[in-house]
């Protein structure tokens, strides 16, 4: 008697402490994301910006409990260059079966990582990468956040057009406009969108040329700028193609009245490491690194407050409009999409996905979010691309970076139009 | 006439005449000497392939590893990098000379192939210890001479003209060094035929070790003048050494001039052909012009003649 | 035991590109031969597969490379650019006029083998570093080339196969498919090697090779042999491009006509004996599990450390082990080293 008591009192206890344990082991499997940058290589720098702006995001997110109750895990893949991009994919995916993947800074990484991310039906979202190429292959599960590559230029366009254009005195047709970009996924897709895009607003380019990446001499391209003698000079390089253009045009005193450049290199700030106070006055368009705090929700603003707080904290700089985005996607990806997933599998996030509809203002940048889905007028093809990817221009000054366009997400008004001569510089 | 630019200056007008020849000018000119800075990265890469008949596959990555230096030195002890140069010359010497004796030695008795492999290892193992040490971030130094000096209507950077006359000043006194003293005839005779030399009593290994780390110094020096002038990161060799390869075989295996005319070459070429075709081709064109120097004068502009087709001394 | 096979003059001539007989394999040979094929068949965990499929790959490459690199003695650093032409024709043969691939390769394999013929022809008369050299700058011509001709190779921004699995588009859902491609592939290349050994044009090569003089005082023309063995080499590679193409569906060209990517395929082939059949083989079954496990496992650590390791071994390989691994095992074995 006093023996079935006892085996009827440990199976309760055992049944009570693999309850207990299912409980705990359920609400501790932690979501596994797979996040591929480049954290070596040429787009290294970057790469690790970004990575600290998304580890930022994942802590702050545990921090706020997880996922209902589960917390985000990341797995690292180092994606140097597009084919160690498709290895490490396939590898986080096979290895570590990895159902959602993200990254990956760089346009090339993106085409690679979600190419291989869609051969096994995983879904990947993409934070910065902007090669229009991206949404446009007929992928199911790959969805890019950030702005596609044609409307940094567009942006660009739209800022001479409304803006600069008044502050010149000149009407847009008298402008003269000059355009240069790298030859680079990046470089090569901004550079077509300007060229579309000023075609259809009837305003001629006077210089439209691409250089190699591993141009060490800047001095024949100054040169035909300076025969040609733009007004305005839009430019897409990266880091070290920026500097060395700045510096040759200083030597060669080619001077515009004002100069955008676009992400990449220019909107790195160590560029003012660099090139000093050469920096001020310049233009970027990008991500915007800050927004005009009024257009952003109340509890978005607080996220975004202690997002720059910490990543300044560890950086000991501000961040840069690329990892802002990234934060951005990231946190978009956080509290919009995973929880109202129950399984995480890519189907169902898909759906989950294509039926978000947050105006402008819902994401830390500014951006709101709203992807295509085979139903784009432009591009029966296109899916997973983002409508509402904020993209403005900002300036370097000497207080700081001020976002100046579009007016709505404007911190400051642009300052110094035109440029001051190099000799006044 | 110079004047420092900033000074009231007529500025080009919308004359087709005028603003073309002054581009053309202005071009030629930058060419020349930005060609000279190439060369004088290339005169080591010479020395040594004119000698030891090898390529030395880490080339890109001493330039790198000067470039640093100079930076180092430049940011830590607030000199200039031409005053660093007092320091990185003789360090790149003794730089040479350690990976002569570990890597290059044991492998030049064996198939060339070897050598050309051992130096790429090397070259990778660079630039991945120098990502690892300082990043993948680009440095620079503070400019030094905050304006360009003028010659008529060309601008031109201060520093480059400065690298320039360092360059012309290095070769005469290469020149000089192998034309008269005893060393430069030991080398003379080692690139005219090394086992004759040998004979004659030339201590030719030793002439292979003083070579080697004397290439590995003039690297040193020019990237002392690539400093001001570039930035470096890890990758910055890979730039730079398919450069040095062109001009070294343009000018001739083994000649000091040759490399200053290749370099004035490559510089030239590429300023022109960037300017009237297209920017995105400009490395096309040198190595469009290296290939025609192979097939038409494969011993170079100024080498010796049979270099090329008759060989090494495998 | 030893490597590679014996020759046993016969009474017959016979054709100059069948093996004479009495070549064999030689039991090392057929071991290794037998363990990838029991790799295959019996299945890698899936990520080893994506390993494996790389490591046949390369192999077969570096096998390609070695006809004109070690039998021939044309040392070139540009066979990435024979790799990219074969690449790309074929794609762009299939995304812009919908051609199989199946069809494509050997399009694109003969294509290559014409402009390696023409390379051969150019720099017939250097030597050494100079022909090293010229190979370069032709690969980075053409690296400029595909990377501005947009309209034709889409440029940076690379050209994409679509992912949809399906034979006559030769992709294949599951990796072991493609285990099983590059495996075919290899054996297919590590056939012609050894026929090419055994047979009288190879000991042509051979001999140009040794003393290009004393060939053609004896009736060798070097300039065709040398042309041929390039053209071969440059088609097996553009072949080996293709089937790269159809695994990884994306084509960069910044990657694909690299000089690093030169550099490996003579790596592979000078680490593991330059000049021998299985030396290609041995080098690619070395180096590229350690490359690509170096990475993953190292790689998020510390930027740089896995290249800085290898980069180390490779050096010290080539200082102590001048003739590679199969240089190595045949001193092991106490057999001659073959020519």
């Amino acid at each position: 008697m006093r023996n079935n008591w006892l085996r009827l009192g440990a199976c309760l206890i055992a049944a009570g402490l693999t309850v207990l344990a299912a409980d705990r082991a359920t609400a501790q499997q932690p979501i596994r994301i797979g996040v591929l940058l480049p954290l070596t290589g040429p787009f290294a720098k970057n790469g690790i910006e970004n990575w600290e702006a998304m580890q930022i995001a994942r802590d702050m997110i545990n921090e706020r409990g997880g996922i209902n109750g589960q917390k985000i895990e990341f797995v690292n893949g180092d994606a140097t260059s597009p084919a160690a991009a498709i290895s490490e994919t396939e590898r986080l995916i096979t290895k570590e079966g990895i159902k959602i993947t993200t990254g990956s800074f760089a346009s090339p990484l993106a085409i690679a990582v979600s190419q291989a991310a869609e051969r096994h039906g995983v879904f990947h979202w993409e934070t910065t990468g902007a090669a229009e190429i991206i949404t446009r292959r007929g992928f199911k599960h790959t969805f890019q956040v950030g702005a596609p590559a044609r409307r940094y230029g567009q942006v660009a366009v739209d800022f001479v057009i409304e803006d600069l254009s008044k502050q010149l005195k000149k009407s847009v047709a008298d402008l003269r406009i000059a355009l240069l970009w790298e030859n680079r996924a990046f470089g090569k897709s901004v550079g077509d969108g300007i060229r579309a895009y000023t075609e259809s607003k009837k305003i001629k380019l006077v210089y439209d040329e691409g250089y190699d990446q591993f141009a060490t001499d800047m001095t024949p391209i100054v040169q035909k700028l300076k025969d040609v003698k733009p007004d305005i000079l839009i430019a897409i390089s990266f880091p070290n193609d920026a500097v060395l253009f700045q510096r040759k045009a200083k030597e060669l005193d080619f001077n515009v009245a004002a100069f955008i450049g676009v992400s990449a290199g220019y909107s790195s700030p160590d560029l003012r490491n660099s090139i000093g106070n050469m920096v001020n006055g310049l233009f970027v368009a990008d991500f915007p690194p800050k927004v005009n705090p009024n257009v952003l929700n109340p509890d978005i603003r607080k996220v975004a407050d202690e997002f720059y707080r910490r990543y300044e904290a560890k950086m000991k700089r501000p961040p840069a409009g690329h990892a802002a985005a990234g934060f951005s996607a990231i946190w978009a990806l956080f509290t919009h999409v995973l929880p109202k997933a129950k399984k995480f599998e890519p189907d169902e996030l898909r759906e989950i996905a294509l039926k978000l509809d947050l105006p402008e203002g819902s994401l830390v940048n500014g951006s709101g979010i709203k992807f295509t889905n085979f139903d784009w007028p432009e591009d029966p093809k296109d899916a997973g691309q983002n409508l509402r990817a904020s993209i403005g221009v900002w300036q370097w000054t000497p207080g700081g970076n001020e976002e100046v366009f579009p007016a709505k997400l404007a911190t400051h008004a642009p300052i110094m139009v035109p440029l001051p001569v190099w000799s006044s510089r | 006439m110079l004047r420092p630019a900033g000074l009231s200056f007529p500025r080009a007008r919308n004359c087709d005449a005028t603003s073309g020849m002054s581009t053309l000018g202005q071009l030629v000119l930058s060419g020349i000497f930005i060609g000279g800075v190439y060369a004088l990265m290339s005169m080591g890469l010479t020395l040594i392939f004119g000698v030891l008949r090898i390529v030395n596959f880490a080339h890109g990555e001493f330039l790198m590893l000067g470039m640093y230096g100079a930076w180092a030195i430049t940011r830590v002890l607030g000199l200039n990098p031409y005053f660093a140069a007092i320091a990185i010359v003789p360090a790149m010497f003794l730089f040479g000379a350690i990976i002569h004796q570990l890597i290059v030695r044991p492998a030049l008795d064996k198939p060339h192939l070897v050598v050309v492999f051992a130096t790429m290892g090397l070259s990778i193992f660079m630039q991945n210890v120098a990502l690892m040490l300082m990043t993948a971030d680009l440095w620079d130094v503070p400019p030094i001479f905050d304006r360009s000096i003028a010659i008529g209507p060309f601008h031109f950077k201060t520093e480059l003209l400065l690298g320039f006359v360092i360059t012309i000043v290095c070769t005469l006194f290469l020149q000089w060094m192998i034309r008269a003293t005893y060393l430069g005839k030991a080398i003379r005779a080692t690139v005219q035929d090394g086992e004759a030399a040998m004979l004659m009593g030339i201590p030719v290994p030793r002439i292979f070790l003083i070579t080697f780390a004397g290439g590995s110094a003039l690297v040193g020096l020019a990237a002392c003048i690539m400093m001001p002038l570039f930035s470096v990161f890890p990758t910055v060799g890979l730039n730079f050494v398919l450069i040095a390869f062109v001009i070294v075989v343009l000018g001739g295996m083994g000649s000091i001039e040759g490399a200053l005319l290749g370099g004035i070459c490559i510089g030239v070429v590429q300023s022109i052909s960037s300017y009237y075709v297209a920017p995105a081709y400009g490395q096309m064109f040198y190595f469009i012009l290296f290939l025609l120097v192979m097939i038409f004068r494969p011993n170079g502009l100024l080498g010796q003649k049979g270099a090329a087709t008759i060989g090494i001394n495998d | 035991m030893f490597l590679g096979g014996t020759y046993q003059p016969s009474g017959r001539r016979p054709l100059p590109f069948l093996p004479k007989r009495g070549t064999y394999a030689s039991v090392l040979e057929i071991f290794i031969f037998l363990i990838c094929l029991a790799l295959t068949v019996v299945g890698l965990p899936q990520n080893l597969q994506d390993v494996a499929v790389l490591t046949f790959l390369w192999a077969g490459l570096a096998l390609a490379w070695n006809i004109a690199g070690g039998y021939a003695g044309l040392i070139s650093f540009g066979h990435a650019a024979f790799f990219g032409i074969g690449a790309y024709t074929s794609t762009i043969l299939f995304v812009h006029l919908g051609v199989t691939p199946w069809v494509g390769i050997w399009f694109g394999g003969v294509v290559t083998a014409a402009i390696g013929a023409l390379l051969a022809l150019i720099c017939a008369r250097l030597r050494g570093p100079f022909f090293i050299l010229s190979t370069l700058a032709a690969a980075e011509v053409v690296r400029i080339a595909a990377l501005n001709w947009a309209s034709l190779t889409g440029g940076p921004e690379g050209l994409s196969i679509p992912p949809v699995p399906s034979l006559a588009s030769m992709v294949f859902a599951s990796k072991a498919a493609y285990v099983i491609m590059m495996l075919v592939f290899l054996l297919a290349v590590y056939a012609i090697t050894k026929c090419l050994e055994a047979s009288r044009y190879g000991y042509y090569l051979f001999s140009v090779r040794d003393d290009a003089d004393a060939a053609s005082a004896a009736g060798v023309n070097p300039l065709t042999v040398r042309t041929a063995a390039m053209a071969l080499s440059a088609g097996l590679t553009a072949i080996g491009g293709s089937l790269f193409a159809q695994y990884f569906l994306y084509l960069d060209p910044t990657f694909i006509i690299s000089p690093e990517l030169s550099f490996q395929f003579a790596l592979l082939a000078a680490v593991g004996g330059l000049g021998t059949a299985i030396g290609p083989v041995l080098g690619s079954l070395l180096i590229t599990p350690m490359s690509e496990l170096l990475r993953s496992y190292l790689g998020n650590q510390a930027a740089g450390l896995h290249l800085v390791i290898y980069s180390a071994l490779l050096i010290a390989v080539m200082l102590y082990f001048p003739g590679g691994i199969a240089g190595a095992l045949t001193r092991i074995a106490g057999g001659k080293r073959k020519p």
